[in-house]
Order: C-alpha cells, then structure tokens, then sequence
C-alpha cells in the first residue's frame, strides 16, 4: 500500500506539470477564441423586413399580428429567423452522425419533401383564394420554412438547405412550449438561439467552447420538454375547425396524444419516445407487454411509427423520388442503407401492434356465427390513429372448405384494390363536404365533417366482431377460418389524384388468424 | 428664383425621377409579345384538345351511345383517343400556366385566370368563374367552375365520377385501376369547346392591354419558381411510370428550357432596367442566377440527347439545384421589386 501511494504521488508530480500547461493552453485558447469571436449579431428578422409576406387572416383579439396563422405555431421572440443563420441538420451530422442517419431516414426529415404531401398541399391551395392558408399544414411539415417566413405567395426569402428539411434537428431542440389540447402546431420555436450558435465556434471547435452550443439545444425548457410526450402533442392533436377548413363545429381529426394521456400507457410512464424512439422498437414492445417499463437502452432518431410505404425500399427508384431526394448531406449509398434499417424496425415495430383472436363459434339456423377479437396489444394510442382519412385498418374475413373452396369472404378482393367495400368491417374516417359528399384526397380547407366508420380500437383494447356465415346444403367436410388485420397508409384515389399514377401501395398484414374449425361445429 | 420656377424644376425633377429607366418600355413590349406567343399556343392546344375529344365522341356516337359497346367494338381506339386528349390537355394547361401569373395579376384580364383555371363553381363563398357553359345537347350549365381545373381535369381523368360512364382498362393491364374510364361526351364535348372560346377570348384582350413595371415583375417572379414543377415532372416521368410516363411527346427539358429562357428575356428586357438603376449588383447577381439556370438545364438536355441515364438522386439533385437557383433569382427580384415600390399581384 505504501509502495502504490508513493508511485501515485510520484507520478501525480510527475504529471503535474503537464497538467498545469495543458489547462494554461486550454484557457489561453478559449480566452482566444472568446476575444476572436466577437458579440453576434442580433438574432431575429422583423415581419416587416420580409418583402411582400401576406398576413390576409388579420391580427388576432389583442390586436397582435399572427404570421403563422391559421397554424398555431409560435416564435419564441415574435420574429422571423435569418435562413442563412439556421444550420442544417446535416451540419448537426460532424458530431452526431448516428443520429443525423437515424434521422434521415425517418418521416419527420421528409415531412415537407414527400411528394404526395406537396401535391397535397398544392391541391388545397387551389381551392382557396388565399395560398397562405396552407401555413395550417406547414406549420407541423416545414416548421424551418415557416420561421423564415417563406410560407407565402410570393417568396421573398431565398432558399438554404436548412429549409429544405422537415421536421428537423433544430425543430425540437429549440423548442420551448407546448399546448398539448390545441395541437395544429402549437408549439413555441426559439430558432433565434440556433442563430446566435451559428455565430460561436462550429465542428470541433464546439468541444473548446460549448456554451453557446449548449445554451442553443440543452436550455433547460426544451430538454424538459423533449423528454415529456406533451413534445410530440403539438403536431399530433389535430382540429379542423372555420379557420382552417369548412367544418362549423370543432371536428377532431387527430387526437393521438390524447388517446396516450388516457391510457395505460401514460399511467405507467411509457412515453411517444419510449416507443417510438427507441432503438429496437418492436422489442420496446414486446418488453412493455412483458410488463418491463423501463426506458430503452438507447433512445434513436428514427421517430419509427406507421408509414410502411414511405420505407419501402424494394420500390426501388421510386422511393427515393417519393421521398423527395437526397437530403441534404446524405449520399445515396447511405441513405439506402439507413432506409433498408428503417423499413425493418417500421415492419416489425407494426408487426407488435395487434393480435387476432378467435373470441366465439356457435352454429346458427343458416350455418355459423364467429366472433372475432381484434386486440390493439401494442399501441400507446388508438388502432389505427392519426388522421385516418387516408390511413386505415380492415379486417379480411374467409371461410372456406376441405377443397379449398371460399364459402365466405369479408372485406377481400375488392378492398385489396384499394376500393373500400361497404360490406367490410372497416376502421376509417370519412371526410365529408357541406354537401355531405365524401372527399377521397385529403382536402382539408373543403372538410365540413369528419365522420369515424367505426371507432378506433383503444390502447390495451379489443372490438370484437360478429360475422354471420351462411352455409351451403350439403358443405362437408372440415372448415378453415382465416383472418387478417390489414392497413393501408393511403388510398389509391389520394396517390393517384397527386400523382396521376397508379402506383400500387400494397396493403400491409398487422395480424393473421388462422384456425381449423372443430367438424363437430356443422 | 421665383416661387413658379421651383414647382416648375421641382415636378421636372419629380417626373424625372419617375420616367422609366432606358430600356424598360422595350422591355415591356417584350413581356407583351412573350404573353401573346403563350396565348396563341393556349388557343391552338384547345383546338387540338376540342379536335381530339370530337374524335372520341364519334367513337362512342358511332356504338349507338353505348360506352360498353363502343369499349367491346373500339377500345384499343377509345384507349388510344382517351391518352390522346390527356396529353393535349397537358400541353394546353402549360401553355396557360406559362402566363397565369400575368393573367392573373392583371385586373382587365383576371376573370379569364377565374373561367380558364382558378375559379370556383356557383356556390363558392368567393372567386366564382364568371360564365356559364352550353353544352352540345343544349343544357346550360350555370357557374360551372373553372374549365381547366374544376370541369375537365377530373373529367378526362376518370375523378368526376358523376360522368364516369365505363369503367374499362385503359392500359390494358389486366386491372382496372383509378381514373381508367370512358367519360360522357357531352360535356366533354361542350368543356373543350369553351377552352377553345374562352382562350381565343383572353387572346384577343391581350392584344389591347398595355403592360406596366408591375406586370412584368409579376411575370418574373411568378413563372420563374415553376422550374421546380416542369423539372419534378421529367423527373416523375423517369422513375415513377404511368401513363404520362409513356405519353410525354418530348422530354420536359425542352419545356424548362423554353419557360426558363422566356423569363430570363422578360428580366433582363423589362426589370433588369429598373434593378440596375438602383443597384447594379443586384441586377449582376440576379442576371449570373439566370445564367446558371439556363446553363444547368441546358446541360442537363444535352446529356439526355446524347443518351445519358441519370440515377434517381442524381435526377433528384439536378432538379433540386435549378429550382434552388431560380428561388435565390426570385427572392432578389421581389427585394427589389419592394425597393421600387412594385406592386406584386396575382
């Protein structure tokens, strides 16, 4: 023991000095670099610094202007941002590469560059007279492009990758409020502090000198925020009410958020990113059902959540297309890898969101009665939820015989077109005109109603269905049930209205059931 | 000097400073000519439009009106005639969205941008189309919409399913898809029609308007960010398949190549006069933009000519970079055009 302190305070000596000189240069290079760095210029660009930037829906009660109306987005300072002073997320990527192509690959980086949602929102614009109305959809899908105050009939403000993003790194790490009830984008974005960073030390340089890095994306506001699922509330609660589309009446479209709050899930503390943040996803679920509630190891940048087309990478070109491109910083053979990795966690993360089960049998006077569980075991929220004018479930429903013959079928052939048969048991909204007449592609500002086929299976629950199943005389032999959960992400009508294609969107299989019905049941 | 003398040198000074820089009535004529050139191919498409939907009708006339009939009797020609009038309408729509952001910034003629493209059916809360439309059999449609977007769009595409008379398989692909329908002839008759009336009608209200500093920066900098769309639809026509896919005439390129170098003239005719005034960097940075566009378009087409197969990315990239380019043009222009106290409308 003597021997060992002996050698620590000889060598302590020893190091000493090198210490003392290695601490002396560290503070004579960040005593440089404060002095070379002078005072940033002030953050920020006034509305009226923006050339011909319309506000055509007028100031608000108080009189205050509201550029981002009818989104309920906010700047933190009431100013625009300078788009030349907003960094990249690819910039992001010098330090944090995991999570720059963790991120990348996700739906929230495309958000603005998905082509069907940009002849989406161009298809909406067309049908009112002031384009600006669309700041409602970017609000939540382009909130850089919105902050710079580009979201306009005639734009002013010159393009940079930063705004080419969607949802991008800058996005959450600034954010510092959130009305969680009001959604349509109610969230409070300082991009004048990502500003003033721009004007500190970049790249390595930020390990000399964190504070300005740190006082942009760690302030404590936003760190407590992006660690509470009130974050993602702000995007993912939706009304359309007069001011953004024809409803009268408060029409809710998206309450994902709120389906969580009631839940088991947020009772248990399991929040939006212990899930779909985390860095196995479906394995997140499968321990969450397991009763482990445990935050995941890693939480990624991967946002997995429902959208299988949008990964689909054996679309081949046409994805990269449908995506929009490259973002910016990401090569091609990066980004198909970091795709192929999202497709994998999207397919097995919806593979863990429901289960069938055979709940009845009983014979009737004209053949059978099945009574079918459709169990949402893996969802915080609603099966299916978001806006579900587009994104449904169905459920297929065959019977058929020894020789293979189908003596029974429900929501089959017709559906797996893409044609919604009235006879299928179908979890969809319907959104309506004044009119009543239903709107097939996604046309918010002409929505008056919105109207829920059947209502969404909640978190840990079950709906179960009855089918009547009528059997021909002289049918024998054993029977075999077959049932599958299937979701579409959109209806052919909506991809072929933006794109004037028929680009096949294969339905995807949430569950299957399969069972040999007992001989004595006929 | 008297008190007369300096209102007198003080309104020469004023209207001094208001006389349009030199070259800018030029200019202005220039945007004149660009906008009747764009009409007068506007009305020839609809006449190839209204020639091409006759040539259907007498296919589904000639089977008694019996749309199934006429699809068992005559589809490869019905199939042939539908794929027809989709791409002449294509070309007709460009031609007018070439000079939509004249027409309608211009108040003489803005009820054609309303009857041609943007206007609303009766019923609307605002911009109602401002016509009513005959129909072959007599019928009068009152406030139909517009022509372009409301009536015929989702008619020759199969979306008005209210006058989907057929569904038959179009591309013969085995299925029958959105969109592949035969569509009544009545009204498609009576729609093509109007475009051919109501286009030759705009023609002739060209001719007598007078363009002012404010059209021709609204001409700029409404046509110069469509670069984007012609470039996304070469792109789409690549790699996504359909029908346009195999039905586009020529490559888009051309297209983007024509528009972008029409408005590249009309800057450099009738707003560069008034940006170099001001700030001649302004106007040396703006004119090196266009340069660049025109310059990556142009080489773009070449290697296309020449047999060059781009990759999705790099499609995506080319596309990208013009449409980047012509928003910084864009963005100058508007600073400018705020400097001068422009009115942008439209």
């Amino acid at each position: 023991m003597k021997i060992g302190r002996m050698r620590v305070k000889t060598q302590l000596h020893y190091h000493a000095r090198f210490l003392a000189l290695a601490l002396l240069m560290t503070l004579i290079v960040l005593s440089v670099l404060a002095l070379r760095n002078p005072a940033p210029a002030p953050a920020g660009v006034a509305l009226s610094a923006v050339p011909y930037y319309k506000l055509p829906f007028g100031p608000d009660a108080n009189g205050t202007d509201r550029p981002f109306f009818p989104s309920k987005m906010q700047s933190a300072t009431g100013q625009f941002s300078d788009p030349a002073r907003l960094p990249s997320s690819s910039e992001c990527a010098s330090c944090h590469q995991r999570e720059f192509t963790e991120w990348a690959a996700s739906l929230h980086a495309i958000a603005d560059r998905d082509l069907i949602y940009e002849a989406v929102v161009e298809a909406n614009e067309d049908t009112v007279s002031d384009p600006e109305k669309a700041r409602f959809c970017e609000g939540c899908h382009a909130p850089n492009e919105m902050m710079t105050g580009r979201v306009n009939r005639f734009v002013s403000v010159p393009p940079s990758d930063a705004l080419s993003e969607g949802v991008a790194c800058i996005t959450c790490h600034t954010a510092t409020k959130v009305e969680p009830e009001k959604g349509n984008g109610a969230l409070t974005l300082a991009y004048h502090r990502a500003e003033t960073a721009q004007a500190g030390p970049q790249g390595a340089a930020i390990l000399a000198d964190p504070r300005a890095h740190v006082a942009a994306y760690a302030a404590s506001d936003t760190d407590a925020l992006m660690k509470s699922a009130e974050a993602c509330a702000a995007c993912h609660v939706e009304t359309y009410d007069p001011t953004n589309s024809k409803a009268s009446a408060p029409q809710k479209v998206q309450t994902t958020f709120l389906e969580w709050r009631d839940s088991w899930y947020a009772k248990n503390g399991v929040t939006c990113q212990d899930c779909h943040m985390a860095s196995d996803p479906a394995a997140q679920l499968r321990a969450i059902r397991d009763g482990d509630t445990s935050d995941p190891d890693r939480y990624s940048h991967r946002f997995i959540g429902a959208n299988y087309a949008m990964t689909e990478t054996e679309l081949g070109d046409a994805l990269g297309v449908l995506r929009g491109g490259l973002l910016p910083g990401m090569t091609a053979e990066a980004n198909r890898a970091t795709l192929e990795v999202q497709k994998r966690q999207t397919q097995g993360f919806l593979r863990e969101a429901a289960r069938l089960e055979l709940r009845g049998l009983r014979r009737t006077g004209e053949g059978l009665q099945l009574d079918i569980a459709v169990q949402n075991i893996g969802a915080g929220h609603n099966l299916p939820t978001g806006v579900n004018d587009q994104k449904y479930i169905w459920l297929e429903v065959t019977v058929s015989d020894a020789a293979n013959h189908t003596l029974f079928r429900s929501g089959g052939a017709a559906e797996r077109l893409g044609v919604e048969d009235p006879e299928a048991v179908s979890w969809i909204e319907h959104f309506l005109d004044r009119e009543g007449k239903r709107i097939t592609d996604h046309l918010t500002f002409q929505t008056a109603a919105v109207i829920w086929q059947r209502k969404p299976i909640p978190p840990r629950g079950e709906d179960v269905i009855s089918y009547d199943v009528p059997l021909p005389e002289g049918a024998d032999g054993s029977l075999k049930l077959e049932a599958r959960l299937l979701y579409r992400v959109a209806l052919p009508d909506l991809i072929y209205t933006s794109l004037r294609r028929n680009l096949s969107v294969p339905p995807f299989t949430l569950a299957e059931l399969s069972r040999d019905l007992p001989e004595d049941i006929r | 000097m008297s008190k007369t003398a300096i209102i007198v040198l003080a309104l020469l000074l004023a209207g001094g400073a208001q006389a349009a820089p030199r070259g800018e009535t030029e200019g202005l004529r220039e945007v004149k000519a660009f906008t009747l050139e764009n009409a007068a191919q506007l009305v020839a498409g609809s006449k190839r439009l209204r020639d091409a939907v006759a040539d259907y009708a007498a296919i589904i006339e000639a089977n008694s009106d019996d749309y199934e009939a006429a699809w068992s009797a005559d589809g490869a020609k019905l199939a042939e005639a539908v794929t027809r009038i989709r791409t002449t309408w294509l070309a007709a729509s460009d031609s007018y969205e070439n000079i939509e952001g004249i027409v309608a910034g211009v108040p003489s003629l803005v009820k054609y941008d309303l009857i041609l493209d943007a206007g609303n059916p009766a019923g609307a809360e605002a911009d109602v189309a401002p016509y009513d439309l005959g129909l072959p059999d007599g019928t009068v449609l009152q406030r139909p919409g517009s022509l372009f977007h409301t009536i015929t769009e989702p008619l020759y595409w199969g979306g008005d399913t209210g006058n989907a008379r057929a569904e038959v398989d179009l591309d013969g692909d085995g299925t029958i898809e959105p969109g592949e329908v035969l569509f009544e002839t009545n009204l498609a008759l009576g729609a093509a029609e109007g475009l051919v009336k109501w286009s030759g009608k705009l023609a002739a209200d060209i001719e007598a308007w007078q363009p002012s500093r404010d059209d021709a920066f609204t001409a700029v900098v409404t046509m110069t960010p469509t670069v984007g769309d012609y470039f996304g639809e070469w792109k789409e026509s690549q790699f996504l398949g359909g029908d346009e896919a195999a039905f586009v005439a020529r490559s888009r390129l051309v297209d983007v190549i024509d528009i972008m170098s029409g408005c590249e003239r009309m800057y450099r005719a009738a707003v560069a006069p008034v940006v170099k005034s001001d700030d001649p960097a302004l106007d040396a940075s703006i004119s090196s933009g266009f340069e660049e566009l025109l310059a990556l378009v142009r080489e773009t087409r070449a290697r296309e000519e020449s047999g060059a197969r781009f990759s999705p990315e790099e499609a995506d990239a080319l596309g990208a970079d013009a449409q980047d380019i012509a928003e910084r043009i864009v963005a100058q222009v508007l600073q400018a055009a705020a400097r001068s106290g422009v009115d942008i409308r439209g």
